[in-house]
C-alpha cells in the first residue's frame, strides 16, 4: 500500500474515530479530528492514492477540502448552538456521532472508485443524517425528517437502476475504467438519464427536489450548513462521474435551466429565511450542474469555483440564520427587523453570505457563474443563456431585498450575547470573498 | 421457453401478485408479512438462477435476501408496531379506489417504460435464450408498485414497505439482467436494512403523515 492510499484511508476514517470518545469528549474530539483531517487531506494533495480502490483527481480534492472545512466549522459552531436547544430529539453525543458518520459517508462517496460503492455512500449519507434533523424535536421537524428519508431513498433507487445498466454495458463499475471506456450505446444513454432522476433527487433537480427546503429549514443550522454546503455538492460530484461516461448534454442542460427557473420563482415567495436559503442552494447546485453539463474547461472550472465559494457562503448564511433563531427565536422574514443594531456581527455575516450566494462580484461565486455562462455561450445555447441570466437576476433581487429588509429596517437594542457563533458565521461569509479575490489575482497574473 | 424459464416466470408472477396483495391490505402486519413472502419468492428465483447458471453468487444472494429482507426487516418492523388498536391498521383508506388507480398506473407506466427503454435489451442469463426480455416486466411492475404504495398511503410503515418493495425490484432486475458483484450487493442490502431501522425509529414518534403548514411552498 502506497502512502497516498494510507492518506486516503485516513481522510475517510478520522472523523469516525472521534466516535470512540462517545461517552465523554466526543465534542472536542470531533473538532480536533476535523482539523487533523484537513491537514491529512492537504498532505494527500501531494501524495495521491493510486488508481485502484480510490480515484482522487484534482477536482475530487476540491470537494474533499470543502467537506472537511465545513465539517470543522459546523462541529465548532454546534458546541454553542446546541446549548440553546430546548428539546433535543437525540442526545448531544449521538448528534456528534451522527455528524461524524455523515462526514465519513460523504468522504467515502468522493474517494471510492466504484459506482456501486458511491451509491452505497450516498445512501449512507441519508441514513447518518436523517436523525440529525430531529435534533430540535418538533412535529414539523419529524415530518421533515420523514419526507427526507422517503423522498431521497425512493429517488435514489432510480440511480441504482442506472448503476445496474452501467455494469450491464461495461462489465465493470470502476469509475476510472468507465470514463476511459468510450462506449456509446442506447442503454448507456438510459443509464445516464436515470442517474439524473436518481442522484438528481439528492442534488435538488426540479421536480424531485421537494425534500430539500423541508430538510434544510427544519435541521439545526450547523446541519443545514452541511446539507447545503457539502452534501448536495457530493451528490452532484457522483452525478457528474456518471455523466462523464456518456454526456447527455441537452437533457442535463435543460433540466438544470428549468431547475434554476423554479428555484428563483420559489425564492420570491418564501416567508421563512431558512427556506429561502434552501431554495438558493437549489439554484446554485443547478447552476453548477449546468457548468458540468456544458463540459468545457470554462464550465468545469466555473462549476468548481462556484461550489467551493458557495459551500462557505451558504454555511455562513445558515450559521447567520442559526444566530438569528437563537437570539430572537423567530423563523419568519417579516418578524425580523433592525438586525444592524440588534445583531451587528450577524447582520454583517448575513448580508455578506447573501451577496456571496447570489453571485455578487467580487465573491468567488460571481466568477464561477461568469465562467459557466461563458461556456454556455460558447456552445451557442443562447436561449438557455438568456433564461438563466433573467432568473439569476430575479433570485438576486428577491433574496437581497429580503435580507436587507431584515437588517436595515428599524432600530433595536443589541441582543447578540455570544461571540463565537457570529465570529464563525462571519469567517464563513468572508471566505467566498477571499476565494474570489484570490482567483482574480491568479487570473491577472496568468494574463 | 423451457421448463425452468416457465418456473421463473411463474414465481415472478407470484412476486408481482404479492405486491398487489400488499397494496390491497389495510392491516400493517399483513403488509409486513406480504413483503416477507415477496422476499422469500425473490430468494427462490435467485436459487433457481444460481442452480441453472452454476453460480454460487446467486446462492449467497438468496441467503442474504432471506436473512436481511424476509427475516430482519420483518422483525424490526413488527417490533415497532404500537400496541394500541388504532395503530394496527391504516384508517381512512379507500382500498377499492386505490386498487383501481394502482392497476391503471402500473399497466400504463410498465407498458411505456418497457417498450421505450427495455424491450431491446439482451439478457445475459439463460432467461435470454428465448430471445426476448419480457421477464423484465416483473421487476418493473414491482418497482412502480413500490412507488405507488409510497405515494398513495399516509402511514410510516406502509411507506417503508413501499421502499423495501422498490429495493426488492432492483434485486430482481439485476438478477435477470446481469447481477452486480456480490460484495456491492451485500453493501446495498446492509444500507437498506440500516435505513429501515432508522425509519422505524421515526415510526415511534410519527405514525401518519399529513400536509404541514410550515412546510408548504
Amino acid at each position: 500500500m502506497m502512502i497516498g492510499d494510507i492518506l486516503a484511508v485516513l481522510v475517510i476514517i478520522i472523523p469516525g474515530v472521534a466516535g470512540i470518545l462517545y461517552r465523554s469528549g466526543i465534542r472536542q474530539a470531533s473538532a480536533i479530528g476535523g482539523a487533523v483531517d484537513l491537514a491529512v487531506a492537504g498532505a494527500m494533495y501531494f501524495a495521491r492514492p493510486q488508481v485502484g480502490f480510490f480515484f482522487v483527481q484534482n477536482s475530487t480534492m476540491v470537494f474533499i477540502i470543502m467537506v472537511l472545512a465545513v465539517y470543522l466549522m459546523s462541529t465548532i459552531y454546534s458546541a454553542r448552538y446546541l446549548k440553546g436547544v430546548e428539546e433535543m430529539g437525540i442526545s448531544e453525543p449521538t448528534y456528534y456521532l451522527l455528524l461524524n458518520l455523515f462526514t465519513v459517508s460523504m468522504l467515502f462517496s468522493l474517494e471510492v472508485n466504484n459506482y456501486g460503492l458511491m451509491w452505497v455512500g450516498i445512501e449512507a449519507t441519508t441514513i447518518s443524517s436523517a436523525l440529525l434533523l430531529i435534533t430540535e424535536k418538533t412535529e414539523t421537524s419529524l415530518e421533515a425528517t420523514w419526507r427526507y428519508i422517503v423522498i431521497v431513498s425512493a429517488g435514489v433507487t432510480f440511480a441504482f437502476i442506472s448503476i445496474i445498466l452501467i455494469y450491464y454495458t461495461l462489465g465493470t463499475l470502476s469509475v476510472s475504467a468507465a470514463i476511459a471506456s468510450n462506449v456509446h450505446s442506447r442503454v448507456m444513454v438510459l443509464a445516464v438519464s436515470l442517474a439524473l432522476i436518481g442522484f438528481g433527487t439528492k442534488v435538488g433537480v426540479f421536480p424531485v427536489h421537494t425534500w430539500l427546503p423541508d430538510a434544510h429549514s427544519e435541521a439545526p443550522s450547523p446541519v443545514s450548513a452541511m446539507f447545503s454546503g457539502v452534501l448536495l455538492p457530493t451528490a452532484l460530484y457522483v452525478l457528474y462521474r456518471v455523466y462523464e461516461i456518456e454526456p447527455v448534454r441537452q437533457l442535463y442542460v435543460w433540466f438544470a435551466v428549468i431547475s434554476i427557473v423554479a428555484a428563483s420563482i420559489f425564492i420570491g415567495y418564501q416567508v421563512r429565511y431558512k427556506r429561502m436559503f434552501a431554495y438558493s442552494t437549489m439554484e446554485n447546485m443547478n447552476l453548477a450542474l449546468l457548468g458540468f453539463a456544458a463540459g468545457g474547461p470554462l464550465g468545469l472550472t466555473g462549476a468548481l469555483l462556484l461550489l467551493l465559494s458557495h459551500s462557505f457562503g451558504k454555511a455562513g448564511a445558515f450559521y447567520s440564520s442559526g444566530n438569528v433563531l437563537r437570539f430572537t427565536g423567530k423563523k419568519k422574514i417579516a418578524e425580523i427587523s433592525g438586525m444592524a443594531t440588534s445583531m451587528p456581527y450577524t447582520s454583517a455575516s448575513m448580508i455578506m453570505s447573501s451577496l456571496a450566494v447570489t453571485g455578487a462580484p467580487p465573491f468567488g461565486t460571481f466568477f464561477g457563474e461568469f465562467l459557466i455562462l461563458a461556456d454556455v455561450l460558447s456552445l451557442h445555447m443562447y436561449a438557455q443563456f438568456i433564461i438563466v441570466i433573467i432568473f439569476l437576476a430575479t433570485a438576486f433581487i428577491s433574496m437581497n431585498y429580503n435580507v436587507t429588509g431584515m437588517i436595515f429596517s428599524g432600530n433595536k437594542p443589541n441582543v447578540e450575547n455570544d461571540r463565537l457563533m457570529p465570529a464563525l458565521s462571519l469567517l464563513s461569509a468572508v471566505l467566498p470573498l477571499f476565494i474570489g479575490v484570490f482567483y482574480l489575482v491568479v487570473y491577472i497574473e496568468i494574463l | 421457453m423451457n421448463n425452468i424459464d416457465t418456473v421463473v416466470y411463474l414465481i415472478s408472477s407470484l412476486i408481482a401478485i404479492s405486491a398487489f396483495y400488499v397494496q390491497g391490505q389495510e392491516f400493517i402486519v399483513s403488509m409486513i408479512r406480504g413483503q416477507s413472502v415477496q422476499s422469500v419468492l425473490i430468494a427462490v428465483v435467485a436459487f433457481i438462477i444460481g442452480w441453472e447458471e452454476k453460480s454460487y453468487d446467486f446462492f449467497i444472494l438468496g441467503v442474504l435476501i432471506i436473512v436481511l429482507r424476509a427475516f430482519l426487516v420483518n422483525y424490526f418492523l413488527q417490533k415497532r408496531i404500537p400496541r394500541q388498536k388504532v395503530y394496527l391498521y391504516e384508517r381512512k383508506v379507500s382500498l377499492s379506489y386505490l386498487f383501481l388507480l394502482d392497476l391503471i398506473f402500473i399497466v400504463i407506466s410498465v407498458f411505456i417504460i418497457y417498450s421505450i427503454a427495455f424491450s431491446g435489451i439482451v439478457l445475459h442469463s439463460f432467461l435470454g435464450n428465448s430471445g426476448n426480455s419480457a421477464v423484465l416486466v416483473f421487476p418493473l411492475t414491482l418497482f412502480f408498485q413500490g412507488l405507488f404504495l409510497i405515494a398513495s398511503r399516509r402511514t410510516t410503515f406502509t411507506q417503508i414497505i413501499g421502499y423495501v418493495e422498490e429495493e426488492n425490484s432492483l434485486v430482481l432486475f439485476a438478477m435477470f439482467l446481469l447481477p452486480i458483484p456480490i460484495i456491492i450487493e451485500a453493501s446495498v442490502f446492509l444500507d437498506v436494512l440500516a435505513l429501515v431501522v432508522i425509519s422505524s425509529i421515526v415510526v415511534l414518534e410519527k405514525f401518519t403523515h399529513e400536509p404541514v403548514e410550515e412546510l408548504r411552498g
